[in-house]
């Protein structure tokens, strides 16, 4: 049989616009080539603004994990003006940070994820479905199908106790840097329990059962997009007057090595991707361009390395990394560890809700920034994010980012090696070709994409440094 | 069945046992309301340049919440974030749903649209001989649908995907489009802004816009109007930081040229709006949002002149900041 070139497009149910285009050949995919076909070219938007307008600027460039983006430029700006954050805005920019987790890991398991294992109704939205490969028996299905219904509720729940600090949501406004502006009240904090205990009750007795039922039903998905065990994880949950300690560590983990991350190992390239560099030849530092017509080139976003490796981000290299899960890097283990990841948030917000204060809003801004550079990280719903930042009299000259999505979507660089993604997909055995969108989906979607974050510019071709420095 | 034998049938039936009625009668009301599907609005839903958050946003509506949205009051046809086909199925259930419900559906649009270099800078999905562009998809969709509702400032306005120095060259629905557009503008729309314009083309058709295409029902008065901090306002009585309980305005707050209602509606559930959680409406739901409302956190007056579009702050008359020339409302 000769090799087959199949356009899996649009990758519905997720953030953004994804294209995966295969190559088939006797039963198994050979090739690769994932492509986010979206760009707004949100780093130059940010530039010649005032670097305070990051926090609720940034936050558009992502509807489902906004508030990462909002929390990330505070860090940025606290270490800019150099702000001490009181015990208590630290809880709460947690609980507010573990709430929009708890949206975006509900929504992704039961609107996103589950109509890859679970037959749905045949009505609008879910008409055409086409699940070629339905295992669950009739009663576990139509339970299933009912918990997809609850999690509209959970979801929305998590949401509500974001706004009941951030105003609203996506796109809170209160936590910004120095803290965050809403006083956490003895009325808001019970309320944002009670509301807590709702959905801790859903994720204990629906997501992580329903997440068991799904392993054990599809266990083949624990030997089916299997990556090289190398992760990344930049930590989560910031602590100390000056962020300094993350609840969760974060480091590079390359097969049982671990490390501390070191940024001037990151390197960000082109070759795949539909930018150039501008010519010329006498400024000190090179500028990216759009090039959408560039020969070779797939997809909006970058390749990015590690040590010269792409690396995989997300729940499961933070769930590895920190002890909470002993599995391996497979589809199903990348599901699994978002769902644990879900229950401990919940715990952790509980913890956190009780030991805050009632009291004044937890905000202090200082006024003057006490430096002109920054490169803050942490993770993201998604996994490792960086923000960077280069001001001049407070206004923004270069303002950098680089998301999750970025590393787990990294197209091939320049010598041919395959992002993770793409390497999960590769090799992949198709039994039937009616079986490939099936098949293949369950993969691209254990990596939640989020194709609205992953499309950037950046500044120049080089190591981070360059990229922030300049 | 006409009228004639419907009754005909329900005295037949009635002398019969065991629920035969509803038996026989029943399945021919479902099989009349397929038919005759004036129940519920067929919507097409196009994601083009955007964040997703107004379907991010979408899920947070509560009574109707999303599920009921979907059983009761729409027949979401197509929709990148929430359909269950994938691939070359969801392309032909577009396909197919364009044709079948021509002339009846309803074209939401999620994003700005790119129209430079015709628009290659969002691509909506890919077959193995062409690209189609989110140009190409509003264009087309726009011209067999009822009505056309762009959902987000993005899509009203080109929003944050237009903003300076927009590389993309995205604008709004109504630039591409020639007929008429809801705009529901907001970053992101509040859930009954956009279910509540959905519920009035459902039940009542058209519902009245203002001069920026915006359903007056949700877009009528200013933020500043309605404002729990307005009594403050109207004493200068103002926030010194963020976290204050004084009006917003010195903080840069926008409310006195942003049309919406949260200070009345609110957001999630009905709990918080941006100037209750002690900072500054930033005036998501105009037509230049950001570039108009940046500096975020410097006062309306004094707002840049390189951050603002033409019409836009600058253009408001000294005597600031008691004498604010309202919106269209006062």
């Amino acid at each position: 049989m000769s090799k087959q070139r199949i356009m899996f497009s649009p990758v519905t149910r997720l953030s953004g616009l994804l294209s995966v285009e295969v190559m088939v050949e006797q039963g198994r995919v050979v090739e690769a080539n994932a492509s986010g076909t979206m760009f707004r070219g949100y780093e130059w938007i940010m530039r010649n603004r005032h670097v305070t307008d990051a926090v609720y600027l940034t936050q558009r460039i992502c509807g489902i994990c906004s508030l990462a983006h909002g929390a990330m430029a505070s860090y940025l700006l606290d270490e800019l003006f150099a702000n001490e954050l009181s015990e208590n805005a630290q809880y709460l920019r947690n609980v507010m940070f573990g709430a929009d987790f708890l949206q975006n890991h509900i929504r992704h398991f039961y609107l996103f994820s589950l109509p890859d294992f679970v037959r749905m109704p045949d009505s609008p939205p879910y008409h055409g479905q086409n699940l070629t490969d339905s295992r669950l028996n009739p009663e576990d299905n139509r339970r299933l199908v009912g918990n997809y219904f609850e999690a509209i509720k959970a979801g929305q729940h998590s949401h509500e106790i974001l706004a009941l600090f951030g105003g609203k949501a996506p796109h809170q406004h209160s936590l910004v840097h120095g803290g965050v502006a809403v006083a956490p009240t003895a009325d808001k904090i019970n309320r944002a329990l009670a509301l807590l205990d709702s959905i801790n009750d859903f994720v204990t007795t629906r997501l992580m059962p329903d997440t068991e039922l799904i392993a054990r039903v599809y266990s083949d998905y624990f030997h089916i997009g299997v990556t090289p065990r190398r992760l990344l994880s930049f930590g989560l949950f910031k602590f100390g007057p000056h962020n300094e300690q993350d609840l969760w560590r974060g480091g590079v983990l390359n097969d049982n090595q671990f490390n501390a991350p070191r940024l001037e190992l990151i390197k960000e390239e082109i070759t795949s991707s539909w930018y150039a560099t501008q010519a010329d030849p006498g400024a000190d530092t090179q500028e990216l361009e759009p090039a959408p017509h560039k020969p070779g080139a797939y997809t909006w976003i970058k390749s990015v390395s590690y040590a010269g490796q792409p690396y995989e981000t997300g729940p499961l290299a933070r769930m590895i990394m920190n002890g909470f899960y002993q599995g391996g890097t497979s589809t199903m283990d990348r599901i699994y560890a978002r769902s644990l990841e879900t229950l401990l948030i919940t715990r952790l917000m509980r913890e956190w809700l009780l030991k805050l204060q009632p009291g004044p809003a937890p905000l202090k801004q200082n006024a003057e920034p006490v430096k002109n550079e920054v490169v803050v990280t942490t993770d993201a719903m998604r996994g490792a994010l960086l923000h960077s930042a280069r001001i001049a009299n407070e206004q923004v000259e270069r303002y950098n980012i680089i998301t999750p999505t970025v590393w787990n979507f990294s197209p091939k660089d320049q010598h041919g090696w395959r992002g993770p993604v793409e390497y999960a997909l590769v090799d992949t055995s198709i039994p039937r070709a009616d079986m490939l969108f099936t098949i293949l989906g369950r993969t691209v979607r254990s990596y939640d994409p989020c194709i609205s974050c992953a499309t950037h510019v950046l500044d120049a071709r080089g190591n981070v440094q360059d990229k922030i420095l300049l | 069945m006409q009228q004639k034998d419907f009754i005909e049938l329900c005295r037949e039936l009635a002398l019969v046992d065991d629920h035969a009625v509803n038996r026989t009668v029943l399945p021919l009301v479902k099989e009349h309301l397929a038919k005759n599907s004036q129940n519920k609005l067929p919507v097409i839903w196009i994601e083009t340049n955007g964040s997703g958050d107004d379907n991010i946003a979408f899920m947070n509506t509560t009574f109707p919440y999303l599920g009921q949205v979907f059983s009761e009051m729409i027949d979401l046809l197509y929709s990148n974030t929430f359909m269950a086909a994938q691939g070359q199925d969801a392309l032909t259930v577009l396909e197919q749903t364009a044709v079948l419900y021509r002339g009846r559906f309803t074209l939401v649009v999620e994003g700005a649209v790119p129209v430079k270099d015709n628009g290659i800078y969002n691509i909506i999905a890919r077959t193995a001989n062409r690209d189609i562009t989110a140009l190409d998809a509003v264009i087309r969709l726009g011209k067999l649908a009822q009505y056309v509702v762009a959902n987000g400032t993005c899509a009203s306005f080109g929003g944050p995907t237009a903003a300076r120095p927009n590389l993309s060259g995205s604008v709004g629905v109504r630039d591409v489009l020639d007929r008429e557009v809801i705009n529901v503008s907001g970053c992101p729309t509040n859930p009954d802004w956009f279910v509540g314009t959905l519920a009035h083309l459902l039940l009542y058709g058209l519902p009245e816009l203002d001069n920026l295409g915006r359903p007056t029902l949700f877009y009528g008065f200013t933020v500043h109007r309605h404002c729990q901090r307005r009594s403050y306002f109207d004493r200068g009585d103002f926030a010194e930081k963020l976290g204050d309980i004084e009006c917003m305005f010195s903080q840069g707050c926008m409310g006195p040229r942003t049309s919406s209602d949260c200070p009345y509606r609110q957001w999630i559930n009905y709990v918080n709006w941006p100037v209750r959680a002690n900072t500054p409406c930033i005036g998501c739901t105009n037509e230049d949002f950001p570039d108009g409302s940046t500096p975020f956190f410097t006062p309306l007056p004094e707002k840049s002149g390189q951050d603002a579009a033409p019409g836009g702050a600058q253009t408001l008359p000294a005597g600031l900041p008691i004498t604010v020339r309202e919106g269209q409302d006062e």
